[in-house]
């Protein structure tokens, strides 16, 4: 019987994911890939919660966030991708360790 | 308005006229056109004085014949300048502007714009190479307006205002040569002259003012016509005006006096403004403006205290003397005639200081004829002479010029008192008062020094003749001492026509109605003076120690012997005085011509020899220089100021300048100081704080590496580090 708990594995296995791809990967893109994880590993989190919740049987609170998420997502992806555009227009590349006219 | 005081009035703007005519477009009427319009003007002038002397005799003015020849004075005024509150007001009043119209007045202006007339027809000719033509005949109507303004003037302000106006014109006129370096000179020497006199004006003017509160001289004399008695006088408003007082008001307005008519001590002006053009010299220096200050005496004088006068006799008689002594051993022509003019002014002051207001004008009045027809003259031999006024130079010009030497003959007997010219009836009445003055005092203070207001005036009386002999006898009479400029001598009808007309007043003047109208003048003014029944002693102010003085005055010489009889008893000690003073006055005509022709008929010779004596020679030296004034006053006031000066010019340099720069030095060490704090305590403390900043700045840096994946490890360490302490937190 798949409970809770395997839920949380999974939705932490994808959160380690995302985390990882972000540390690890250089390019931009990749680092949106992983951002788009955690942000799934998170929806994972909710549903479950929601299901396996005995005072919520009946309403689709969680599920209703997790279409929220989404949502916010595909926006972040869209503003994130105009970012990138922009600096590859000033670098030639998409390799964020390029990017660190920040830098102090 | 009364048709004298009209005829008065546009007579007295017609030189105004011309002088703004020839300002603006003189230069264009230019040689001699613009000399023909200020001698028309002046004339016209002339002619409406002459018609407003008619219209006066006649008694045609008011309408309110007063007197039996003269009408009451004519005053109109108007409110000009408000003022504040003087000592004796109650409401705040006004200064008056006006006219005051009076026999003296008349009498004044028939003389001024006569002698100006003959002047300015002389000028045509005299000046006509002169490259500022147009320009001498405007300073000339400039002048003519003044004098005449300053005559007419209701006021005391008013008097000034044109007195300042005539001194204006005497320092463009004597600096009219102003490329001749003496000539600038001499005019600003004249004008600062006048300067000083006219300081001692004004603080009398002031005195006058804040006591009185208005300047008319009706209003003057009506109020204080009392001073001669020499007590307090109580004005209106309860408010005394002590006798002190009066006495510094009236020294002060003689103050101006002595400057305007160059009384002694500063009577050096007047020699030096012969640097001037003749003419003016006849006009200004002679006739008219000098003698402003005698009638500005002769208008304050029922308002001057008996020691006032004392002043005014002694500055009078010491100024006469030394003139005389002067004159004597001049050899310049004009400067003769100048020294001349400084004693018959003294002569003249001398009067007024002893009394006699009437011998003091009407030697005014015949000294103008007699003196603008000498300088006139003297004119004449210098054009003749090309520009030479050395006496030792001429000799003999009589052959050559014969009219000039005939009228300076008249000119010189007028003024030596020969018996029935002019000069013999002023002269007279100055020593017959002189003498009666004399007497009265003596006896009055047991003190016969007072005999001197008479001898010394009579000893002057000989100097005058002896010295105008003298000057004449050199030259014209005798043979040419130098006979380049005796062949080219030459005389023309337009400089002698004037010498004559002025020759003839100088033999009648004496005889005409003069003394009448001055005497009218008293009448009108004592009337004025006496509407509050005080007494006003014209004639003398001593009066009281001579009763009867003012009836045996009517017998003054000169008059017609019907008015003698008319007047009723001559008094006995007129009447002594004026034979004793006849027998001096004729023994002074004839001893000082006589003598002076007898030396000086042979040119230098006698005096040459004489010159072998050394005192005498120091003597000459003496007067020659002019008795050392004008050495005195350089080394004094000239020397002193500059003395003064190099004193301050010390002070400032050692003392003022130390302290500037010792308080500058002291500036300069704080402000090192000062600069030192700044350099290191200020700045320490602001480019401490900016280092502070920089250097943590450097250690926060390091954080802001700009590296994407750096920030994300941070945060997942603090993300897990935040687990880890809520973790322990719950656990616990």
């Amino acid at each position: 019987m798949v409970g809770l708990p395997h839920y949380l594995i999974v939705a932490a296995i994808m959160m380690c994911c995302g985390v990882g791809t972000i540390l690890l990967k250089r390019n931009a893109i990749g680092i949106l890939l992983g951002v788009e994880l955690i942000l799934n590993a998170a929806n994972v989190n909710l549903v479950a919660f929601n299901r396996y919740n005995a005072n919520a049987s009946g309403n689709l609170d969680g599920q209703i966030f997790a279409i929220f998420v989404i949502v916010l997502a595909a926006a972040e992806a869209a503003v994130a991708l105009a970012i990138f555009l922009n600096f590859y227009n000033n670098f030639s590349t998409v390799d964020v360790e390029r990017g660190d006219n920040l830098k102090g | 308005m009364p048709l004298p005081a009209l005829l008065l009035l546009v007579a007295t703007l017609l030189p105004l006229a011309s002088f703004v005519v020839l300002m603006f477009w003189g230069k264009r009427l230019g040689n001699p056109l613009a000399g023909y319009i200020g001698t028309a003007a002046i004339g016209a002038s002339f002619v409406c004085s002459v018609i407003a002397m008619i219209s006066w005799l006649g008694g045609g003015g008011s309408g309110e014949a007063h007197w039996e020849a003269g009408i009451k004075p004519i005053a109109i005024s108007f409110p000009w300048i408000p003022t504040g509150l003087g000592i004796s007001q109650q409401t705040a009043g006004y200064m008056d502007m006006g006219l005051y119209v009076d026999s003296l007045t008349v009498i004044m202006f028939a003389m001024v714009t006569l002698v100006s007339t003959c002047v300015h027809i002389f000028s045509i000719k005299y000046m006509e190479e002169d490259p500022r033509f147009p320009r001498f005949f405007t300073y000339l109507g400039l002048f003519c307006f003044s004098m005449l303004g300053l005559v007419i003037g209701g006021t005391i302000l008013q008097l000034f205002v044109f007195w300042e106006l005539v001194g204006l014109c005497s320092y463009l006129l004597i600096g009219f040569w102003w490329e001749k370096k003496s000539a600038s000179n001499a005019a600003i020497k004249a004008f600062v002259a006048n300067r000083v006199g006219d300081f001692g004006f004004l603080i009398g003017f002031g005195i006058l003012f804040i006591y009185m509160g208005n300047a008319s001289l009706p209003t003057l004399w009506r109020v204080l016509g009392s001073a001669g008695q020499g007590g307090d006088i109580a004005i209106a408003g309860g408010v005394v005006f002590p006798a002190t007082m009066l006495t510094i008001m009236g020294i002060g307005l003689f103050c101006g006096a002595i400057g305007k008519s160059a009384q002694f001590p500063l009577h050096v002006w007047l020699p030096d403004a012969m640097e001037g053009p003749t003419p003016v010299s006849a006009l200004i220096h002679a006739a008219t403006m000098v003698a402003a200050g005698v009638y500005l005496v002769g208008r304050i004088f029922p308002i001057l205290t008996p020691d006032a006068k004392m002043v005014v006799a002694i500055i009078g008689l010491i100024t006469a003397t030394i003139a005389a002594l002067i004159a004597l051993a001049q050899s310049d022509i004009k400067k003769v005639l100048a020294y001349s003019t400084v004693s018959q002014l003294g002569y003249m002051v001398l009067a007024m200081g002893l009394g006699s207001w009437m011998g003091a004008l009407f030697h005014l009045i015949t000294h103008a004829f007699f003196k603008a027809l000498l300088f006139l003259g003297s004119g004449s031999v210098i054009h003749a002479a090309h520009h030479e006024q050395e006496l030792p130079q001429y000799g003999g010009l009589w052959r050559k010029i014969p009219f000039t030497a005939g009228t300076f003959l008249v000119g010189v007997l007028a003024i030596a008192g020969f018996p029935f010219f002019s000069g013999y009836f002023s002269k007279d009445t100055i020593l017959v008062h002189a003498a009666m003055f004399a007497r009265s005092h003596a006896e009055a203070m047991h003190n016969s020094w007072y005999w001197l207001f008479f001898i010394i005036p009579t000893g002057i009386a000989y100097l005058t003749a002896f010295y105008m002999m003298r000057c004449w006898t050199l030259t014209f009479a005798g043979k040419p001492r130098n006979h380049h400029l005796h062949d080219h001598a030459h005389e023309s009808p337009m400089l002698w026509a004037p010498l004559v007309v002025l020759a003839a007043l100088s033999i009648f003047g004496g005889k005409i109605s003069v003394q009448t109208m001055l005497r009218n003048t008293i009448r009108e003014t004592a009337a004025i003076c006496d509407t509050q029944g005080k007494y006003v002693g014209f004639d003398t102010a001593y009066q009281q120690h001579l009763p009867g003085e003012v009836e045996s005055m009517e017998t003054s010489p000169g008059e017609p012997a019907g008015e003698t009889a008319a007047a009723g008893h001559p008094d006995d000690a007129l009447e002594s005085a004026h034979h004793l003073v006849l027998w001096y006055v004729t023994g002074a005509f004839l001893v000082g011509m006589g003598a002076a022709f007898a030396i000086f008929v042979r040119g230098y010779y006698y005096t040459d020899k004489l010159m072998q004596f050394a005192p005498f020679r120091a003597m000459h030296t003496f007067l020659r220089r002019k008795m050392f004034f004008d050495e005195l006053y350089n080394s004094v006031f000239v020397g002193g100021v500059r003395m003064i000066s190099s004193l301050c010019g010390a002070f400032d340099k050692y003392v003022i300048d130390m302290v500037v720069n010792a308080i500058g030095w002291a500036g300069r060490i704080l402000a090192s100081i000062s600069g030192i704090y700044d350099k290191y305590v200020v700045d320490g403390a602001v480019i401490g704080s900016g280092k502070l900043a920089w250097s943590v700045g450097a250690v926060a840096r390091g954080l802001q590496s700009g590296r994407l994946r750096g920030y994300v490890t941070i945060m997942l360490l603090s993300l897990a580090a935040g687990l880890v302490v809520a973790m322990a937190l719950y656990l616990r």
